[in-house]
Formats: C-alpha cells, sequence, structure tokens
C-alpha cells in the first residue's frame, strides 16, 4: 500500500473511532449517572466520572422493599418469560420447519405461504383482538400470558429461518439414518437438530431480544405491578420522575441492556450474520 | 422429497410435526386477526361482556374523530422527516467502514450496540440527555452558545427529538444491512472503473449507489413499515404531546383502546385502516424489488 493510502487510512479510522465513541456516549452517560451518589446526579457541569463512585442504586433497584424493588422483579419477570419464550419458539417452529422443508404432503405450500404471509401482519393491528382472546383464556397478568404471544410474533420468522437451513442439509445424512431404522422423530432430533445448533443459536437470540425488548404487548397484557417485566417497570418508574428516582432509573436501565449485552459481546458475529441473513433474503 | 417413504411411514408424520405451530399460529396470529375486523364492527368495549354488530360505524366515526387525522398527519410527518436520516446516515458509517478501516468489529458493534436495548431504555437515556435543567446536551450546546430550549417540551422540536432518538436507536441495524449489500458488490466493477480513470466519487455515484439499489428498498420499505406503527418512543419521551403534537396513531389507538375510552371496535377500525394502508407498502415493496434484486 503507497504511502497517501497508508495515511488516508489512517485518518478515516481516527474519524469513525471518534465517532464510534460519541455515539456511545449517551449509553455510558446512563452508566456513568448510575453509579452516582444521588446529590451528584443532577450537578452542573456534567461529570463524566463517578467519583466517589457507588452502587446503592443497584442495590435500591434489585433488594430495597421500596416501589424501585419491582426492577428486580421485573428484572426477573423478564428472565422467565423471554427464556420461555425462546424454548417455545424454537422448538414449535424448528418442528414445523422440518416437514416444510423435507416431506412432501398435501397443503404444503399453502401452510408455508400462510405462515410467511403473516410476516406482513403488524403486531399493533391484532393488539385488541389478543388482548381480548387472553382475556378470554384468564392469561391477563400471567407468565403463559406474555410468553405464548411473544412465541406468536416470532414463529413464522423462526419457520423460515430454519426451513432455508434444513433445505441446505444433505439428503444423504437422513437417508442413511432412515436406512438403519430410524424413524421421523430420531431423524430430526438426532441428525436435523444438532446439524442446525447455529441457526438455531440465531433464533434463539433472535426470539431471546424481541421478547426481552417488546413494551406494547406487556404493557396492556400485564396489570399487576408484581408481573411487570422490565420495559413496563422501567417505563412507569419514570412517572415518578424526581432527584431521587433518576439513580435508580438510571440503574434499572444499565440492568436491562446486561444480558443482550453479554449475547452480543459473546456471540458479536453471529448476531450481524442473523441480522444480514434475515434482512436480504427475507 | 421422499413421498412414497412419507406415505409409507404414515401420511400423519408431516401434520404431527407441524402440530404444536400451526395451533399456536392459528390461536395467535390467524384468529386474533380476524377478531379484529369482527371487532371493527361492533361496540365492544373493554369490560362490556356483550357487544353488537354496528356495521360501518366506527369506521364512519373516523372520518368525524379529529385526534384521528391529527395522529395520521404525525405519523406521515415522522415517517417522511425520519426517512433521509435513517437511510443517509447508515449508509454514510458503512461506506466508511468498508474503506479498510482498522477495528472493524469494534466499531461495527459500537454503532450497532443502541439496537440491543429496548425502546423504554433508549427513550429513557434521551429523555434523561435532552431534559432542559440538568442534561448533559443542554449544557454543551448552552456553552457552545446553542439557544436551548426545552426540546421535548415545545411542539416543533418534539418530533425531531423522538426522530433523533430513533436514529440513535437503529443505525446499527441498517449500518449491518448496508455492510452486507456492499460486501455482495464484486470488488472488480471497482478495479475496473479504477483503471477507466474513475475516482472515488464517481465510482461511488456509478457503481455503490446503483447497485445498493435493493438494499435500498429494503430499508426504506422496512423503515416505512416500522414508522406507522411508532409507539415506544412517543410514549416514553412524550406521551403524545405537548398538545397532540407527536400522538401517533398506534399511540391514539392504545389510547382508545387501554387508557381513555376503552372502545375495543373504534381501536379495532383504526387498526384495520392502518393495516390496509401498511398492506399497501409491503406490496410496493415486493412489486419494487421483483426484478431488481439480481444483479
Amino acid at each position: 500500500m503507497n504511502r497517501p493510502a497508508k495515511v488516508w487510512r489512517a485518518l478515516l479510522t481516527t474519524l469513525m473511532v471518534l465517532l464510534a465513541i460519541l455515539w456511545l456516549l449517551p449509553a455510558v452517560w446512563v452508566l456513568v449517572t448510575s453509579l452516582k451518589l444521588t446529590e451528584n446526579i443532577v450537578r452542573v457541569p456534567p461529570e463524566w466520572i463517578p467519583w466517589p463512585a457507588t452502587i446503592e442504586h443497584y442495590g435500591e433497584v434489585l433488594f430495597s422493599s421500596s416501589r424501585t424493588a419491582r426492577i428486580g422483579r421485573a428484572f426477573f419477570n423478564s428472565i422467565v418469560v423471554s427464556l420461555g419464550s425462546v424454548a417455545l419458539v424454537v422448538l414449535t417452529s424448528a418442528m414445523a420447519a422440518y416437514p416444510l422443508a423435507r416431506m412432501s404432503f398435501r397443503g404444503r405450500n399453502l401452510v408455508f405461504g400462510l405462515i410467511v404471509g403473516s410476516l406482513m401482519i403488524p403486531n399493533a393491528v391484532i393488539l385488541v383482538p389478543q388482548y381480548v382472546l387472553v382475556q378470554r383464556l384468564g392469561w391477563l397478568s400471567t407468565y403463559q400470558g406474555l410468553i405464548v404471544p411473544e412465541a406468536a410474533m416470532t414463529f413464522a420468522f423462526g419457520v423460515f429461518l430454519l426451513r432455508q437451513f434444513f433445505l441446505t442439509i444433505p439428503s444423504e445424512l437422513e437417508d442413511a439414518a432412515r436406512i438403519d431404522g430410524a424413524d421421523p422423530w430420531q431423524i430430526f432430533t438426532r441428525i436435523v437438530l444438532p446439524l442446525s445448533q447455529p441457526v438455531l443459536g440465531a433464533l434463539a437470540i433472535f426470539a431471546f431480544r424481541s421478547a426481552w425488548n417488546d413494551f406494547l404487548w406487556p404493557l396492556i397484557a400485564v396489570n399487576k405491578p408484581d408481573m411487570f417485566p422490565l420495559p413496563v417497570a422501567l417505563a412507569l418508574l419514570r412517572g415518578a420522575y424526581a432527584a431521587e428516582s433518576y439513580g435508580p432509573i438510571m440503574a434499572g436501565a444499565v440492568l436491562s441492556a446486561l444480558p443482550l449485552l453479554i449475547v452480543f459481546l459473546v456471540a458479536n458475529r453471529r448476531i450481524v450474520e442473523g441480522v444480514r441473513v434475515s434482512a436480504l433474503k427475507g | 422429497m421422499k413421498p412414497r417413504r412419507a406415505r409409507r411411514r404414515g401420511a400423519f408424520t408431516p401434520y404431527l410435526f407441524l402440530a404444536p405451530g400451526l395451533v399456536l399460529f392459528a390461536v395467535f396470529r390467524v384468529y386474533p386477526l380476524l377478531e379484529g375486523l369482527w371487532l371493527s364492527f361492533t361496540n365492544a368495549r373493554l369490560g362490556r361482556a356483550q357487544h353488537a354488530f354496528v356495521g360501518s360505524a366506527n369506521y364512519v366515526r373516523l372520518l368525524d374523530d379529529t385526534r384521528f387525522h391529527v395522529s395520521l398527519v404525525n405519523t406521515a410527518y415522522y415517517t417522511i422527516a425520519s426517512t433521509v436520516p435513517i437511510l443517509a446516515v447508515p449508509l454514510v458509517l458503512a461506506v466508511a467502514l468498508n474503506r479498510g478501516v482498522a477495528l472493524r468489529t469494534f466499531l461495527r458493534g459500537a454503532f450497532f450496540f443502541p439496537f440491543t436495548l429496548s425502546v423504554v431504555t433508549v427513550g429513557l437515556t434521551w429523555l434523561w440527555l435532552l431534559d432542559p435543567v440538568i442534561g448533559p446536551s443542554t449544557y454543551y450546546l448552552r456553552a457552545a452558545g446553542v439557544p436551548v430550549r426545552s426540546w421535548l417540551a415545545d411542539p416543533s422540536t418534539a418530533m425531531w427529538a423522538i426522530i433523533l432518538t430513533t436514529v440513535w436507536w437503529v443505525t446499527g441495524y441498517y449500518l449491518v444491512i448496508y455492510l452486507a449489500g456492499l460486501q455482495d458488490i464484486p470488488r472488480e466493477l471497482y478495479e475496473a472503473a479504477a483503471i477507466d480513470g474513475a475516482g472515488g466519487w464517481r465510482s461511488f455515484w456509478s457503481i455503490t449507489l446503483p447497485l445498493l439499489r435493493p438494499v435500498f428498498l429494503f430499508v426504506l420499505v422496512t423503515h416505512v413499515i416500522g414508522s406507522f406503527q411508532i409507539f415506544g418512543q412517543v410514549f416514553v419521551l412524550t406521551n403524545g404531546g405537548p398538545g397532540d403534537a407527536t400522538r401517533t396513531v398506534v399511540q391514539h389507538l392504545y389510547e382508545t383502546a387501554f387508557q381513555n375510552f376503552f372502545h375495543f371496535g373504534s381501536a379495532s377500525a383504526m387498526a384495520w385502516v392502518l393495516f390496509v394502508v401498511i398492506l399497501a407498502f409491503s406490496l410496493l415493496q415486493f412489486r419494487l424489488l421483483r426484478g431488481h434484486t439480481q444483479y
């Protein structure tokens, strides 16, 4: 590489790093604020180093008995709902995608067409009837009232994604197992699923993110504070805006970002690949 | 495909595999969609056990519902005003990252990070940053001599604050999509252009932009469909205010059904108007994308 090109690259890199830091500043500010003493939070000019630092806001939202303690409970609720919905959607969409990819039967194209077509149904449009349905089932303010609709929202995407992948698995593997006397369920669980781990992982992350971050559905489907997931608990805490609640709100915001941040740091490439596949082949 | 084996093994096998998912799908997606259509022709309310068919009354009432009209206008305003930054900001970042910049994975991760946050966390972050008294942005802008107002309390700027928040939230997602599109452009095209004496700008205009057309369309239509349904940012940042300045369709729908009137019939009619608009755009996407995905 010649010299001007090197200089140009270094300049561009520097510029982009500065931009990226600027881009992250809002999130850094939330983290910094969550670590400040209450009396230092509202200080002007803004202080970017939380000194003296404290974790009292985290202790408060997770363990104290005040109303902010709902954040701790909400964190637990969000974990239950998100993991439940991931399990349900991965299981049902893998089971549905398998025959759609590998078996021929009457109505296959119709079923697949309906499922893919449903990707165009906006969630906001079925909000009211879904509420009526969940109410009729007696599922308002329950875990299943959140888990099952969240899974249903991601199901069609899961079927689409997994079917694409199952189509690429060489059929010789299944043929060999069939000759050895394996039944379709054994072939599915012992050959197809193990071969599909990367795409199942991508779907799990996608489903976790959408359940963990969903706001509109839990906002209406839950009316007992003990059952709020994190986004609802945080949004309603905002109503109590006062200097003393800034710290706990910011601590709650950091806690809500944590699980996906960890997943993201561990599986950066896979997430990016998942976005790419879902968008460009979708 | 092995039709004979499937038959021998039992014609029910595929349906048994499909059953759990199809039950989930039929009960929680298809049925609510149709139930919503039915509700939009009734006087259903929250807590009312019985409801009656009222014909097109709910739709007729929407013609007079000025708040609904305002919310449609606001949603259209938001959609149009946010489209340029949503198309351009991630594109500029993606093109820069695609120019052999070091630390690419880190940089991509930094821009993508906000997209992993929930809309509530994003909304609270910006509510706090833009706070007219203690928000850091207020302090620095004032120090730089910019006249600072309470952006979220001013009808002329509140929507722009929501747009800024959204751009910060979703740029990383579109950035990744643009990067994938850029990497699919064959390198030889740029090399050939360089041999023909085309500079950086020239090849950007003549190669990159035209070949990114399908990606543009995808980003555009995804963004537009999402914009019609914007809710979380509005709920957290302004709750539709000041006045009605940022009240969007879904915010209005939410208030009609669950906050003020508990009128499910009317809210369902709004939902179906919204659905038809979104459907029209989705079909437009298929028309526009067909025939352009190959290059």
